[in-house]
């Protein structure tokens, strides 16, 4: 079945590749003298920043982080959030990255639950979403003037057969299938997002892939949105649109709403396979922090690769953690 | 005619037992010993390896009573819905039962967040073993919706464990052996009849049986020609040496 793709990514994998001689040269940016690190920054407008790992882990503020931001506001430069978290809103996110001390406005931040309406909205988008995820995408889709349902508990009552003979029927209104992470998935979803899915104009769209959840409590491995895509992904027999890093969506939203310069933008992030590939993909300066999912071991490993995919996931730069920069830049 | 006839299932929902009382209210003769089902199959596996723990089941009771049938522990299945949030969950709901060594995935009508949870952390263990029944996509259905199959679920905890589920029915290699080994089949005299050509023929194929498609249930006509026309080596071993529209058409040719 082919895919429905009706977005044309701005960046192409070209423009990272006319760099990719200046990127197998990995930088420790700790080690650059001051002039080395001014020069860099004043070829920077725009610093997008992956938070989980980078500004914080599991909830504690990595040391440093929130006055490195402030500092790179006061250069002047546009500092936006970027989190594959789709559960909360913007302004929820707002007050979640206040607590721990990073100042921001809805205006900063870019959540995939924000992101997968502003998709929507951009392409006309007038018909019914189902919805395989939480309020944070409802209430973002809300705002925009689409309708949604299918957000909460959702269980089998009765059995397979009459939930499919009798209980179950399609909305004809239906025109997408949005799928984020959801505690409340169940069989039921899962048959009914297939279920439309199984009509080749209704879109499919993901808004991560991530497989767990980037916290750990009490050991427990968290099951990721990916995991509840792939499941959806598996039964409709079709693959989704993505939304989230490292899916280049989000440089063509950027795009859409503020005057961003791609070559005069910095990627921050701590994972290469989401973060750094995007920032590769849209042709932005890339910085790796250690404080995150990747070491220095992996970055090397990659830049030694034969597949030319890996060296898609090699960062321009890296730091230890993003305090680190702080001395060089005051 | 003296052949022997086994009837092979990804089922994972029921026991032999059930199998067989389906089978005959439905007009065909089966004994236990002729039902070769992916919850009995789970529990033969868990034999051969000596398996001597618990195991998890993200399924039904088809896979449990076949362990009991086999003596071998298990949680229990059912419901396990989400009864506050995520955080709570994970403090405090999730109680792990340090006997377990191995996490079973089948059809679960029942599937939640919180079974993915207790299944994705015993996986942690690199030494607890991961199997799924089978990887059937969907259930026919003759109503315009999809019916989620067994390949749901294995997926999803495939995709949040990042391992690979040992699968046991069709087309894996397993069921092959079970059928060869445990009931003396030679492969060269054996007829595989199937409905779907990614597991049935493709299991027929790979065990070297004969294979012949019946066009009653999943795959179309148009998809076996489709197969027949790739240049893609794996789909060759999908096409069936023979098809016919239905089983029932046999009959004047053998009669």
């Amino acid at each position: 079945m082919a895919e429905l793709c009706l977005h044309s990514p701005i960046c192409l994998h070209g423009i990272g590749k006319e760099k990719g001689s200046i990127r197998m040269s990995i930088k420790n940016l700790a080690s650059l003298s001051r002039d080395e690190v001014k020069n860099l920054f004043s070829s920077i407008d725009t610093i997008l920043t992956d938070c989980d790992g980078v500004l914080w882990l599991h909830m504690k503020i990595l040391p440093g982080a929130p006055d490195v931001l402030n500092k790179f506001r006061e250069m002047g430069k546009r500092v936006f959030y970027i989190t594959n978290n789709n559960v909360i809103t913007r302004e929820e996110f707002c007050v979640k990255c206040d607590k721990l001390g990073f100042t921001s406005t809805k205006d900063d931040v870019l959540t995939t639950s924000y992101l997968t309406a502003c998709y929507l909205h951009d392409i006309g988008f007038k018909k019914k979403v189902y919805v395989v995820g939480t309020s944070g995408i409802s209430r973002e889709l809300s705002r925009l003037g689409i309708r949604s349902f299918g957000v909460g508990p959702d269980p089998l009552i009765s059995d397979v057969a009459t939930l499919v003979m009798k209980d179950f029927k399609l909305d004809p209104d239906v025109g997408a299938v949005i799928v984020g992470f959801d505690e409340y998935i169940s069989y039921p979803k899962i048959l009914k997002a297939a279920s439309y899915l199984n009509h080749p104009d209704c879109l499919f769209i993901a808004t991560n892939t991530d497989e767990r959840g980037p916290s750990f409590i009490n050991d427990c491995v968290i099951p990721g949105t990916g995991s509840m895509v792939a499941a959806i992904e598996t039964c409709a027999g079709r693959k989704p649109f993505l939304i989230g890093k490292p899916s280049t969506y989000i440089i063509d939203a950027i795009r859409k709403r503020y005057n961003v310069d791609p070559e005069r933008t910095l990627m921050i992030g701590d994972r290469c396979n989401t973060d750094i590939l995007l920032g590769t993909r849209c042709g932005f300066k890339t910085l790796l922090v250690l404080s995150g999912v990747n070491t220095l071991d992996d970055v090397m490993n990659w830049k030694q690769s034969d597949n030319e995919e890996d060296r898609g996931l090699v960062p321009d730069y890296y730091i230890g953690k993003l305090g680190d920069l702080l001395p060089l830049l005051t | 005619m003296g052949k022997r006839v086994f009837y092979v299932t990804n089922n994972s929902s029921k026991t032999r037992d059930e199998i067989v009382s389906k089978c005959s209210r439905l007009g065909y003769p089966a004994t236990r010993d002729n039902i070769l089902s992916t919850a009995y199959l789970t529990a033969c596996y868990l034999q051969d390896i000596v398996f001597k723990k618990k195991v998890y089941v993200v399924g039904s009771k088809g896979i449990t009573q076949e362990l009991d049938a086999a003596g071998i522990k298990h949680l229990d299945v059912g419901p396990d819905p989400m009864c506050s949030d995520v955080a709570s969950l994970l403090r405090n709901e999730v109680q792990l039962d340090k006997d377990v060594g191995a996490v079973v995935v089948g059809f679960d009508e029942h599937f939640s967040f919180p079974k993915m949870v207790k299944a994705a952390t015993y996986l942690k263990q690199p030494n607890c073993i991961f199997i799924g029944t089978n990887t059937d996509e969907i259930l026919p259905t003759e109503f315009p919706l999809t019916v989620p199959g067994t390949g749901t679920f294995v997926r999803a905890m495939e995709t949040c464990t990042n391992r690979k589920a040992f699968k046991i029915g069709k087309p894996s290699p397993y069921v092959c052996e079970a059928i060869i080994k445990r009931h003396k089949v030679d492969p060269k005299k054996t007829l595989m009849i199937g409905d779907r050509c990614n597991t049935d023929i493709l299991f027929g194929t790979r065990c070297g049986f004969k294979t012949l498609l019946v066009l009653t249930g999943v795959t179309t006509l148009g998809e076996v020609h489709q197969l027949e026309k790739s240049s893609n080596k794996e789909d060759q071993e999908l096409v069936p040496d023979y098809y016919i529209d239905r089983l029932g058409d046999m009959l004047p040719l053998i009669s």
